[in-house]
């Protein structure tokens, strides 16, 4: 893992005796709130329904085991003793005090880790694909190349004040676990015919009022050219982005707005005047991918007998294996899901207790690593097979082995009109009733892939536009209603999602989604998932089914 | 009937005037009719308090079990703590509360006079 020298150090340190400055002047009166919400925004805090909350940066999802158990720490300490994983892979706290912040941030400062350009009009947290460094899928290491951004991006001058702000995710497999196409931009690391690297550059894609998917601009950019073509792509937005409405000033629409051919050619013409200049040194890069080098791992069989022996006489832990273990890129290990979705509770919340379950496991079973994921679960990327019995008990004991991945009750929320001080209505009690009602194991594994999304408000923190069943909470005449959309995608196949109908009021919206289960389960051919049927068959059976009911 | 209700500046903590001070519970906060001028002078007021509250706003009530409740869901989850865990201001229980959890009739989810003036 990537850590900080002394100038990120030094760096931090400044960051943080300038805010407590800034803090002590607030509470003195000097500043008003009009002043400071700003410079508390450029730090991450912001005043929600209850109290502030802090936006702490897991830049691409990457955590070891000391940061987490700081972070476990600050959450006894100073909050209630959890803390809320976002689709952002960063973590929430949302009963923080702003008196105690600066000390937060110190303390946050001491295991690298900090709460910049996680709100504003800036480059914000860099995602990558969680089994980054442990997939066989990947051409490269995505984290290598997202470490590079998150340098290049942090307090980058000319990029601090863009017309919104701007998200960018690194993925390196052709199965996308990060979201690419929803993203300010998508990149997709490839390799040529003659072995060199290079990245699949999509630009515009973004949720929000305005859903877009990301339209590819250059089909392969050489990888050593990254930062001088990103820095390309922003200087267009930052010159041409809507400033004069706050609705249009994503890249998204501005690229919607000039097409797609007439904003790359404008990129290519600013790319070629700014040269190479920006371009990560060689050294710099092979210094960064150093920090990246591949773990060491034993060889091992590719079938451990440990785990088949579990698989046989557990059939709880032969569930959660079937579900929460994924293929390793070294024989005898596996890539360890860690559910954030235990039935009836709030998807990725997470205790200050359990976060310390799964920082012990790391350090024991998983070489030092733990990622948050974009779906609001934890992964423990490099465990080997004869461990996973050892790592299922105690995350089970933990209330963490909820053997759900990618199944109806791992569903994405946002905090919602819970907490969030936007939201119109709330999402994590939605979800609650949704995975109560497939609280069954062998209904949701019968039912298979199934992404539920569930956003508070149009700004669309839950993703919703991409559910395979999204969630939109509405204001209707003063009540909460829901807006239900089938057949979006987040993935490769990335797709927005086709309105049901009419909202629902809150209590109709958990029986609509079984509804739109057992007309899934009805009209399925072999092998299809909810999104491969809704695809075939249109929203028509779906609507006619849940609508029926309405009458 | 209305109540003035804001954030406590240095902790976020959700506030209601009483009388000339801040008060953390919803059952303790003074009531203005909805004609009663005193209401907006104690916003105004309010917002001279730069050193103690963050945007300080009035919220309409309603009617609940005997007792008064905000119009609005998201006012009455502002006084009662979030509805996914009990963890908030809901924790201390009691007749105030229950009005507020069995208050229904909700209005825009905002809850605020003033907007709801302008919608």
């Amino acid at each position: 893992m990537y850590r900080y020298d002394a100038i990120d150090k030094d760096f931090l340190a400044d960051r943080s005796a300038e805010f407590r400055g800034q803090v002590v002047r607030r509470l003195a009166g000097e500043l008003n709130e009009e002043q400071f919400k700003p410079l508390r925004l450029r730090n991450g805090l912001y005043l929600q329904l209850h109290a502030y909350m802090l936006r702490i940066a897991i830049p691409y999802g990457a955590v070891n085991p000391t940061q987490l158990r700081k972070l476990a720490w600050i959450s006894r300490t100073y909050d209630k003793g959890y803390g809320h994983f976002t689709t952002r892979t960063n973590l929430q706290l949302h009963w923080i005090k702003l008196a105690d912040t600066p000390d937060i941030l110190d303390h946050l400062a001491s295991v690298d880790m900090h709460a910049l350009q996680t709100s504003g009009n800036c480059i914000r947290n860099v995602s990558a694909d969680p089994y980054a460094g442990a997939t066989a899928e990947e051409i490269d290491d995505p984290r290598v190349w997202a470490e590079a951004i998150r340098q290049w991006s942090s307090v980058h001058p000319e990029f601090s004040w863009l017309p919104r702000k701007f998200k960018i995710a690194v993925t390196a497999s052709p199965k996308d676990r990060t979201a690419a196409k929803t993203h300010d931009i998508g990149l997709h690391l490839k390799r040529a015919r003659d072995g060199s690297l290079g990245f699949e550059v999509m630009v515009g894609g973004g949720l929000g009022r305005m859903p877009y998917i990301a339209q590819t601009v250059r089909q392969f950019l050489p990888a050593t050219r990254l930062l001088s073509y990103l820095e390309a792509i922003l200087r267009v937005y930052n010159r041409h982005g809507r400033r004069d409405n706050i609705h249009k000033a994503r890249i998204k629409v501005l690229v919607a707005a000039l097409g797609r051919d007439e904003f790359a050619s404008q990129v290519e013409a600013e790319w070629e005047k700014s040269g190479t200049a920006s371009d990560l040194p060689d050294t710099e890069l092979a210094r960064i991918r150093g920090a990246f080098a591949p773990k060491t791992f034993e060889t091992l069989p590719a079938v451990s007998e440990v785990l088949e022996g579990a698989r046989a006489k557990t059939p709880a832990f032969a569930r959660f294996a079937r579900n929460n273990l994924k293929p390793h890129k070294i024989a005898g290990y596996g890539i360890v899901e860690v559910s954030l979705k235990a039935i009836g509770a709030t998807p990725g919340d997470a205790t200050a207790e359990q976060m310390e379950v799964v920082a012990d496991l790391a350090e024991r079973y998983g070489q030092d690593d733990i990622r948050v994921t974009h779906e609001q679960n934890l992964v423990l990327p490099h465990v080997k097979l004869d461990d996973v019995p050892a790592v299922w008990a105690a995350l089970d004991a933990a209330g963490l082995a909820t053997p759900n991945m990618n199944l109806v009750s791992d569903i994405i929320a946002c905090p919602g009109l819970d907490y969030c001080a936007l939201a119109n209505a709330r999402a994590i009690s939605v979800a609650q009733n949704i995975a109560e009602k497939f609280a069954d194991p062998d209904l949701a594994e019968k039912v298979g892939e199934l992404k539920i999304k569930i956003s508070g408000c149009i700004n669309a923190c839950g993703h919703h536009h991409v559910g395979h069943i999204g969630i939109l909470g509405v204001d209707k005449k003063g009540e909460e209603f829901y807006q239900l959309t089938l057949g979006g995608s987040g993935a490769e196949d990335a797709a927005v999602g086709t309105a049901l109908g009419p909202a629902l009021p809150y209590n109709r919206v958990a029986d609509a989604v079984d509804t739109l289960v057992e007309t899934y389960l009805r009209e399925r051919h072999d092998g299809e998932r909810f999104l491969d049927t809704f695809r075939r068959t249109g929203v028509a059976p779906f609507k006619e089914a849940v609508y029926a009911d309405a009458d | 009937m209305r109540a003035l209700t804001a954030n406590r500046l240095i902790d976020g903590e959700v506030v209601f005037w009483r009388k000339g001070q801040w008060v953390e519970r919803f059952g303790d906060a003074e009531l203005f009719a909805n004609d009663d001028e005193a209401g907006e002078a104690a916003e105004g007021h309010a917002k001279t308090l730069i050193t103690v509250v963050v945007e300080p706003y009035l919220i309409d009530l309603i009617e609940s079990e005997g007792l008064w409740a905000p119009v609005s869901y998201r006012e009455r989850i502002r006084a009662l703590g979030p509805s996914n865990l009990n963890h908030g201001k809901q924790v201390e229980g009691g007749a105030a509360i229950q009005a507020l959890l069995h208050a229904h009739g909700a209005a825009r989810s905002t809850g605020r006079v003033d907007l709801i003036k302008r919608k």
